[in-house]
């Protein structure tokens, strides 16, 4: 069935329900104060009113709704190759999107959409850092349609600018995509148990404090009686209080991950689709997302020393962006592959599979230096002030060789597996203490490069390196300099003498 | 097909962008620095004077306070000469070289073919002794764009010319 974009066309009908919905989040949110106050005070207002009240703002919101939901219309127009999209009550927008500038169209669910089974298209651009041209519900067979006409104007292109491939792009058939990489439960449970405990930990605090305060703000903290807790921490000794205090928290990071890696990536799956990577996955919210090769700029590889046991890893995608803030959005994740996987995806990435190339080691005295900022400095200062301001610090001193302890070994790991891999056509950057982490990228998608040295390190032949991408930078310290700059001028003949497009 | 061949790079005989003789600032753009930075010490030094007439508590310490804005004021104009002297500039044929940094010597290479566009910008100061200031904008954000102060008016204008046409070219 060939559907036509060419004239302006609606949301699925059944969409007013996810408008109604998406309306009422809004307008909750906008008046979450006043309701919260009503509700509080329900004893001394008429229980009519509030009652009436209510009513009328679903009304009110059902009509906004149903008004969003006609004057909602997209299309495409084929005479100046745009994607056009009007909404808007009040003020009217009409967002006109160039098919050529489309980076990605996303298609995905959350629960409502789900719920009818409709999905929402959003169309991504290199320009703005929010979404343009957000379709709120459209059915799924009119979602690839559209999907695949926005994309499709891209191959049109290069189709007529390259005339012999024109047959070829014909024979071949767009067959439906069928997934060549799923990711199976097992491997989304390893990584669950084996990633991620900062995060985690920093989740739960921050959840607890939020709690702690949000009960201080109505009056209530005396929930939690700080004297029964203490009562019940004293009548055991100190050891075994840590020792369960660690085993629940580990328990709670255990679980929080495992559902949270699930939930977020289930059932993912990638698919080749006409040179790029279709990638979807999630449990309740479905996310679908479009990668193109040639706008790959970072491909970071994570392991930890249990991942490597159980031969799962994590892979980070870095995509070309225009600023800063979008660049979190455009990371994209792989999580729970193997090796043999890791080695598929990065010859769909790259065409080949990356080599190790020449390694570069960096030199004793990055070593030198991390320990003295993060231990020797801290250290003295903890000395300092415990002889001369006051000693009750010393009380802590176990914390103090503890973390000694603890940021030695760090740097101790992070230096022996700080390295640089340089081949013909990558570089690799493999660095951390726990989480080993392979940064490559393309010698040719490189943007810019700076190298720098302290002037006490100018007779020691020690400098560092910057390689600047579109996806972000990518960094070695300390390295042999006579070496760096023998292969930044490589680089830079390689990039100067090539005339393929960066990007 | 056209002729191909692949020949092995000589690494060693590879143009070196260490050895490029680099052109130093305008020595007009240290005036400029100068006044850029006495705009702020005198801003300072007014607030700071004020406070000490005005508050009581401020008298009595008012005399170490003189000698830290002396001493933070000499420290910075070193630093500041030191920056001035260590910022150069070349043009080579296919990218453009950036040295600059206090401590630490940084260079930066641009290669033309990954310029996205270039700006000219005048500063008030800078447009009364006739210097302009190139902007040279990549896809690699904000780390990876140059800006080359203290470049006279004409000859920055002809830069932004001749960046511009090996732009284009690339096109």
């Amino acid at each position: 069935m060939e559907t036509n974009f060419n004239q302006p066309q609606r949301q699925s009908s059944i969409g007013i329900l996810v408008m109604f919905v998406d309306s009422l989040q809004k307008f909750a949110r906008a008046f979450w104060p006043i309701i919260l106050v009503s509700l509080f005070k329900v004893d001394n207002l008429s229980k009519l009113y509030v009652f009436l009240a209510i009513i009328g703002a679903i009304v009110v919101v059902g009509v906004i709704a149903y008004l969003r939901y006609l004057n909602f219309t997209f299309y495409i127009d084929d005479v100046n190759d745009e994607f056009i999209v009007n909404d808007g009550v009040i003020n009217k927008t009409k967002t006109t999107i160039q098919l050529n500038k489309i980076q990605q169209v996303n298609i995905h669910q959350n629960l409502i959409q789900r719920l009818i089974g409709v999905y929402a298209l959003s169309v991504d651009t290199a320009g703005s850092d929010k979404k343009e041209g957000n379709i709120k519900a459209i059915s799924h067979p009119l979602a690839l349609a559209l999907k695949s006409k926005l994309l499709d104007n891209e191959n049109l292109k290069t189709v007529v600018s390259d005339e012999n491939t024109v047959e070829v792009q014909e024979t071949i058939p767009t067959s439906e995509t069928h997934p060549f990489l799923k990711i199976k439960l097992t491997s989304l449970f390893k990584i669950g148990i084996t990633s991620n405990y900062v995060k985690s930990i920093g989740l739960i605090l921050t959840f607890f404090f939020t709690i702690i305060e949000n009960l201080h703000q109505i009056g209530k903290e005396d929930v939690i009686d700080e004297d029964k807790i203490e009562t019940a921490i004293s009548n055991y000794p100190a050891i075994y209080a840590i020792l369960v205090f660690v085993v629940v928290m580990f328990t709670i990071i255990f679980l929080i991950n495992i559902v949270r890696t699930i939930v977020k990536y289930f059932n993912f799956s990638i698919a080749k689709q006409k040179g790029s990577l279709l990638l979807s996955y999630g449990l309740i919210n479905t996310e679908s997302t479009i990668l193109k090769p040639e706008k790959v700029q970072i491909v970071n590889i994570s392991r930890n020393y249990f991942q490597k046991k159980l031969n799962v890893l994590e892979i980070k995608i870095k995509q070309a962006t225009s600023d800063e803030k979008k660049q979190k959005k455009n990371l994209i994740e792989i999580p729970g592959c193997n090796s043999q996987e890791r080695d598929e995806i990065l010859k769909l990435l790259f065409n080949q599979l990356p080599e190790r190339g020449v390694m570069m080691r960096p030199n004793f005295r990055k070593l030198v230096f991390s320990i003295f900022l993060t231990i020797i400095l801290p250290l003295t200062g903890f000395f300092i002030f415990g002889t001369k301001v006051d000693a009750i610090v010393f009380q802590y001193s176990h914390f103090a060789v503890f973390y000694t302890v603890f940021l030695l070994l760090i740097h101790l790991f992070g230096f022996r597996n700080y390295r640089l891999f340089v081949s013909d056509n990558h570089i690799i950057k493999q660095s951390g203490a726990w989480d080993v982490d392979n940064e490559i990228i393309e010698i040719k998608k490189i943007q810019a490069i700076t190298t720098s040295q302290l002037f006490w390190h100018k007779n020691l032949n020690i400098g560092s390196l910057t390689l600047h991408t579109a996806g972000g930078n990518l960094s070695f310290y300390l390295g042999e300099y006579n070496t760096i700059k023998e292969y930044v001028n490589l680089w830079l003949y390689e990039i100067e003498t090539s005339d393929s497009n960066w990007i | 097909m056209e002729e191909f061949t692949n020949e092995v790079i000589d690494t060693k005989q590879l143009p070196r962008y260490e050895e490029v003789q680099l052109t130093p600032l305008h020595p007009k753009y240290w005036k400029v620095a100068l006044i850029n930075f006495s705009i702020v010490f005198v801003i300072i030094g007014i607030a700071l004077t004020l406070l000490w007439f005005n508050k009581e508590e401020f008298s009595d310490i008012g005399l170490y306070f003189a000698i830290t804005y002396f001493i933070v004021l000499l420290f910075s104009l070193f630093i500041n000469r030191i920056a001035f002297k260590k910022k150069a500039y070349a043009f080579r044929n296919h990218d453009v070289i950036y040295r600059s940094g206090i401590i630490s010597t940084n260079t930066m290479v641009i290669p033309y073919n990954r310029v996205q566009h270039v700006a000219l910008h005048e500063g008030f100061v800078s447009r009364i002794f006739g210097l302009a200031k190139v902007e040279i904008f990549t896809a690699g954000g904000s780390s990876s764009d140059l800006e080359i102060p203290g470049i006279e008016k004409e000859e920055a204008e002809n830069i932004k010319q001749l960046l511009m046409g090996k732009i284009q070219k690339q096109l």
